[in-house]
């Protein structure tokens, strides 16, 4: 059996001396948590990334981005965490007399009050309004700072879902699924013929033509098959 | 396992899938998914094997110990087969102790091989009536995305049939090959969208009906079989799935025999 | 000498494994290894073959488990029953439990908790073949896994053990030398900062031989930092 030679490097000091995040060569890196990205001094930290003592220290793995002065990290991978405002699609998971308990791919389920749903209802006839394991098309109304969220389907289109399938792909993909401007999404519908309706946790609502529909599908396997085979080859 | 939710919608986009005769993954009804098999790849196992289907990743162990023989069969050894699935092969899989459903699968796949009588139990004895072999195998889940009793029965199969005997650890002579006869496979069907499907993923097992599992060996003799869930199917549903056992299993026989060049 | 007089290191510091003094086993890491999880991480080293899978962060069940302030972290440690010569029953034992729980309060240094309150990440580490060593592997696993889910960290754990055998110190005991030596110190280090979440010691140390066994450490955990770094950036080390 080889060993592997155990270099004495003093690599404290060589990170400590980096340079910081306004050296262009860091703008497009590659990073893992707990990388320094230099001083911390006139930057300002956006998403992944914290201040230690006066550094700038990646949290996350994935690329550096600078915009001005703020430095943050674009994730590889990441949680769906829900903002104010976000259009997701939800299971009903369960139900009390006058809220529903909904799945919203989020470290925590979300409740969606009576007053909040779709039509009235008697107190007590959730179930008869949204059945346990029926899927909707909702928005985040509020984010508490523990993290439970409030959903609502007051709004122009949201309502239960009653046709069509809902698929999954990992959040951070949802980009490249929409492309610039929405041009690729949109060129997607066009091709398929079919409504698509991107939620921000993920999932997609697909909507039509039977053989539309495995069209759309097809394009999300054939995405995600690209994203693990980038990583895994090495390009990334 | 905590029970995970059925969505509806998935059941009724499944039954229409099967009316246009198409699955999620566009396999056919009857399509395996691709599946790769390897050997030997467990350092302090005597015998083990990997089987990958999708994203369904498990491994199979062999170990062996010496045992009393049970006083009605003085002259022979014993197998054991045991299934884990641990919480590390997927999100709806807790820890605690094994659940009914890991040890159904557990004894479905150990009868599956122990009727074939593909090991010889005469063939382990060490001292008639004081000590024989004990052959462990050991199942284990990496990734679950579906029928695991087929990936579980390849595996486990493979590995026995890799196996080496360490009679020098126990200072019993050479080591030598387990010997094992046949080779018996397990093919699982379920019913999803209304009709019977081969090798079904999670996402059809989670909006999928009743299961059969068939196990056949060389000759295509029925060593075992076991319906499972909630559902009722016709004997001319059954006859057809047979049928395709038989195909499929012939298909799979080969492989894990490909891998034998060697011996 | 050690126990029973097995020499285990030649008059010119060579070690039973081809191996010199400071020198770490071979090590290869690949991430995705389980397709289902949220992050995932099968680590070789040498014979060790150990897989850590990520799942959440979830909400935490029971209900009695959740910290209203933070997400916690449920590890658990398990060997395979044919990971080890002789098989391993299933289940729960004490030392798999110890080890879980110093695994787990090792990766709540560096995991940061506090910005998934109420909800629960798994930490899943399976041995599937054990040589020596094996809680550093699980350890240094997870840490990777966690950074693969997308876990937000300000650090990776990086964990190795040193120890002494014939009366010289040596770095990352392999299966005979953790069996026939006199002392295993096992750290986790912070590479960033060069502190520590994790340590263990048994055996008998001067206070020289600890320093250098303490030194070999910490240099081996620099370099195994930069494989890790490596595979979280294109998916395996090596290449």
């Amino acid at each position: 059996m080889k060993g592997v030679l155990v270099a004495r490097l003093d690599n404290m000091t060589e990170r400590k001396n980096a340079a910081g995040p306004q050296d262009n060569q860091r703008a497009t890196q590659l990073v893992a948590p707990g990388e320094d990205l230099g001083d911390s001094e006139g930057h300002e930290l956006g998403h992944g990334v914290i201040a230690i003592d006066g550094r700038i220290r990646a949290t996350k793995n994935g690329r550096v981005n600078v915009n001005g002065n703020t430095i943050s990290i674009e994730p590889r991978r990441t949680a769906y965490v829900p903002r104010p405002g976000d259009l997701v699609i939800g299971y009903i998971e369960g139900c009390t007399n006058n809220i529903w308990f909904v799945d919203i791919g989020a470290p925590f389920n979300a409740i969606l009050p009576m007053s909040l749903g779709p039509s009235k209802a008697d107190f007590g006839g959730t179930r008869s309004v949204i059945d346990i394991g029926e899927a909707i098309l909702c928005r985040v109304q509020e984010v508490e700072e523990t993290h439970s969220s409030v959903v609502t389907m007051k709004g122009m289109g949201l309502r239960k879902i009653r046709s069509g399938a809902v698929e999954n792909i990992d959040p951070h993909l949802l980009g490249r699924l929409i492309g610039k401007q929405g041009k690729a999404l949109r060129q997607l519908k066009e091709e398929s013929e079919c409504r698509v309706i991107v939620g921000d946790n993920g999932r997609l609502w697909i909507d039509g033509d039977f053989n539309g529909t495995l069209e759309v599908r097809n394009r999300l396997r054939s995405l995600t098959a690209e994203a693990k085979a980038v990583t895994l080859g090495g390009v990334a | 396992m905590s029970i995970p939710l059925v969505p509806q919608l998935l059941r009724s986009h499944l039954r229409e899938l099967a009316d246009n005769n198409q699955r999620l993954d566009n396999r056919a009804q009857f399509e395996g998914r691709d599946v790769e098999l390897e050997v030997g790849i467990l350092g302090n196992a005597e015998g083990s094997a990997r089987v990958r289907m999708g994203d369904t990743i498990v491994l199979a162990g062999v170990k062996f110990q010496t045992m009393t023989p049970y006083p009605d069969r003085p002259n022979e050894g014993g197998l054991m087969c045991m299934a884990e699935v641990r919480p590390v092969s997927g999100r709806q899989h807790e820890a605690g102790p094994p659940s009914a459903a890991s040890i159904e699968l557990s004894r479905v796949v150990d009868r599956g091989i122990r009727e074939s009588g593909c090991i010889d139990t005469s063939d382990l004895c060490i001292i008639p009536g004081e000590k024989a072999w004990q052959v462990i195998l050991d199942l284990f889940a990496v990734s679950d995305d579906g029928n695991l009793f087929d990936a579980f029965a390849l595996a486990g199969i493979t590995a026995l049939r890799n196996a080496i005997i360490p009679q020098e650890k126990f200072e019993l002579g050479e080591d030598r090959p387990l010997i094992v006869s046949k080779t018996p496979i397990m093919c699982s069907y379920q019913r999803v969208g209304g009709r019977f499907i081969f090798d079904a993923n999670g996402r059809e097992e989670l909006g999928g009906d009743e299961r059969i599992h068939i196990t056949l060996g060389d000759d295509n003799h029925v060593h075992s079989l076991q319906k499972g869930l909630k559902g009722a199917f016709t004997a001319a549903e059954f006859t057809e799935l047979m049928e395709e056992a038989r195909k499929k299993g012939e298909e799979l026989r080969n492989m894990v025999h490909s891998l034998e060049g060697g011996n | 000498m050690g126990y029973g007089d097995v020499q285990m290191i030649d008059a010119n510091g060579i070690r039973n494994d081809g191996r010199k003094a400071g020198d770490v086993r071979p090590i290869s890491i690949e991430l995705g290894v389980v397709p289902v999880a949220d992050g995932s991480c099968r680590m070789k080293w040498g014979t060790n073959d150990v897989i850590a899978a990520i799942y959440g962060p979830m909400e935490a069940h029971p209900r009695k488990i959740q910290r209203q302030d933070r997400a916690v972290l449920d590890v658990r440690y398990n060997m395979a029953p044919f990971s080890t010569s002789d098989r391993i029953r299933p289940g729960f034992n004490r030392r798999s439990r110890e080890i879980s729980k110093v695994t787990a309060e090792a990766l709540e240094s560096v995991v940061m908790l506090e910005l998934y309150p109420r909800s629960k990440i798994r930490v899943e580490i399976e041995i599937i073949c054990a040589e020596a060593g094996t809680r550093c592997v699980g350890l240094t696993a997870a840490s990777v896994a966690l950074a693969h889910a997308g876990i937000p960290m300000t650090d990776i754990v990086v964990s190795v053990a040193s120890g002494k055998i014939n009366d010289v110190v040596v770095c990352d005991l392999n299966k005979a030398e953790d069996n026939y030596g006199e002392a295993d110190l096992p750290m986790g280090v912070l590479p960033n900062s060069g502190e520590l979440v994790f340590l263990q010691m048994d055996g008998d140390l001067s206070p020289e031989e600890f320093q250098e066994a303490w030194d070999y450490n910490m240099n081996a955990a620099m370099v195994i930092h930069d494989y890790c770094v490596e595979a979280l950036k294109t998916g395996r080390y090596p290449q």
